[in-house]
């Protein structure tokens, strides 16, 4: 090996890590940002401030809600998948394992950030090294024209810590809200570059994901809550679906879900779950800060 | 409102020219970073050339008189019509490519080493043809194996 070629692989690694470096660094600020955030707010009157028991979260398990963040304000969340399928071996066996809980888990962490009236970003990272950052615009509120809410979603997530296979994503979320019962979504989102191949290797490079969901709530604090997204274009494994019970508590909605895949970021959603006989154990927490 | 808008076409517009951020296929094919899922691109850089990893062109072998011995001439002015839909000559009923179906095209099986007769090829190589410049190769003939 020569000196240059060690030269050279040194600075890749260095041009790697400075990117990984420079990533957490910036959620580390927005984060702290957001933390700081409450003396930066002036209006104490804002109406996103206030409870939505229609819409208590940002996402129904992995798909976005219509619910707005308040401008200067974040929330933060924990998604865990557990890797053992609930279908292998039998009842003892995964009493044994404590339904999956013994075993690993793929893990997200999100945090978000209210930018502007209506407008809020974020970043989650996946324990596969996923990185998503996202964004969205509320176009039109319920409350206001008094027959849905539509927002405009956009992230775009990278593999490697951000630094392979990168898939934007742009699409739109229209919710129903059901009185105080819940609410309905239908989310068609259209995801670039879902396959991991060259374009020149695939016949479909591209995803478009027609996201149905719902939340129901059942008791004052506890809903359920199921989505499904069918797929259109490059669309390996199963179709993801999931469902959950949560329970909200103050600031934190805490998720038991059931799903037949891993997947989050809107990236992994495209390229689907792995086998349609399996299903895995997770949960969501969310917490607020405002 | 100018500003919200401006905010909004800002983060399509970051989508959208971020959209052209595809998977290079040079980062796959290796040593060969010029190949490409064509006839003409294969025989160009696998078939007529040796590459930086040791492999050796199938042409050393596959030649007009080595073709005698093996049965098949790789060279440029017949490499197609010696292997598009014509039968093996050590097993009945094989074809070397078969359009549209890489799996149980012989030439990709004696590629990967998985042909029930005979040994891995490039034969006496070094180096073996690398994952990646095999899936340009099956890639070309999922596409029906045109002479392109």
């Amino acid at each position: 090996m020569t000196v240059s070629s060690l030269t050279a692989g040194t600075s890749r690694r260095g041009t790697h890590l400075l990117s990984a470096v420079s990533v957490v660094v910036a959620a580390a600020t927005v984060l702290v940002l957001g933390l700081c955030a409450p003396s930066l707010a002036t209006a104490q009157d804002d109406p996103d401030r206030d409870l939505k028991v229609s819409q208590p979260d940002f996402t129904l398990i992995t798909l976005p809600t219509t619910l707005r963040l308040p401008r200067y304000r974040s929330a933060f969340r924990v998604t865990h998948r557990f890797l053992r399928p609930l279908g292998a071996g039998d009842f003892s066996d995964l009493l044994s394992d404590f339904f999956g809980l013994d075993s690993g888990a793929q893990i997200g962490l999100e945090y978000r950030f209210g930018l502007m009236r209506g407008l809020q970003a974020g970043i989650n990272r996946t324990s596969d090294k996923t990185i998503e950052f996202f964004s969205e615009y509320s176009l039109m509120q319920q409350q206001n024209n008094g027959m849905f809410g539509l927002a405009a979603i956009a992230s775009i997530d990278g593999t490697n810590n951000f630094q392979n296979s990168y898939s934007p994503s742009l699409g739109v979320v229209l919710s129903r809200e059901l009185g105080e019962h819940g609410a309905l979504y239908f989310e068609p989102i259209w995801v670039n570059n879902s396959n991991p191949d060259p374009s020149e290797l695939a016949n479909d490079n591209d995803t478009v994901i027609y996201g149905l969901g719902a939340r129901l709530r059942i008791r004052p604090t506890v809903y359920v809550v199921g989505e499904f997204l069918p797929r259109t274009g490059y669309r390996p494994g199963v179709n993801h679906g999931s469902f959950g019970i949560e329970k909200r508590a103050g600031g934190h909605v805490f998720q038991l879900n059931f799903s037949d895949s891993f997947a989050t970021t809107m990236g992994q959603l495209a390229r689907g779950g792995t086998n349609s006989d399996d299903w895995y154990l997770g949960f969501n927490i969310t917490r607020k800060f405002f | 409102m100018l500003k919200r808008a401006l905010y909004g076409i800002l983060a399509i517009a970051a989508t959208v020219g971020i959209a052209a951020c595809d998977e290079k296929l040079s980062d796959l094919t290796g040593p060969t970073p010029n190949l490409q899922p064509t006839f003409s691109s294969i025989q160009q850089n696998i078939f007529e050339a040796s590459d930086s990893s040791g492999r050796l062109a199938c042409t050393q072998c596959h030649n007009a008189i080595g073709s005698l011995f093996t049965g098949l001439n790789l060279t440029n002015a017949v490499a197609y019509a010696n292997l598009v839909n014509v039968a093996v000559r050590e097993k009945a009923g094989a074809r070397r490519v078969i359009p549209g179906d890489p799996e149980n095209s012989y030439l990709i099986q004696k590629l990967e080493g998985r042909a029930s007769v005979g040994a891995r090829m490039p034969l006496n190589s070094p180096a073996y043809l690398t994952d990646g410049q095999i899936r340009v190769i099956k890639r070309w003939i999922e596409l029906g194996a045109p002479n392109d």
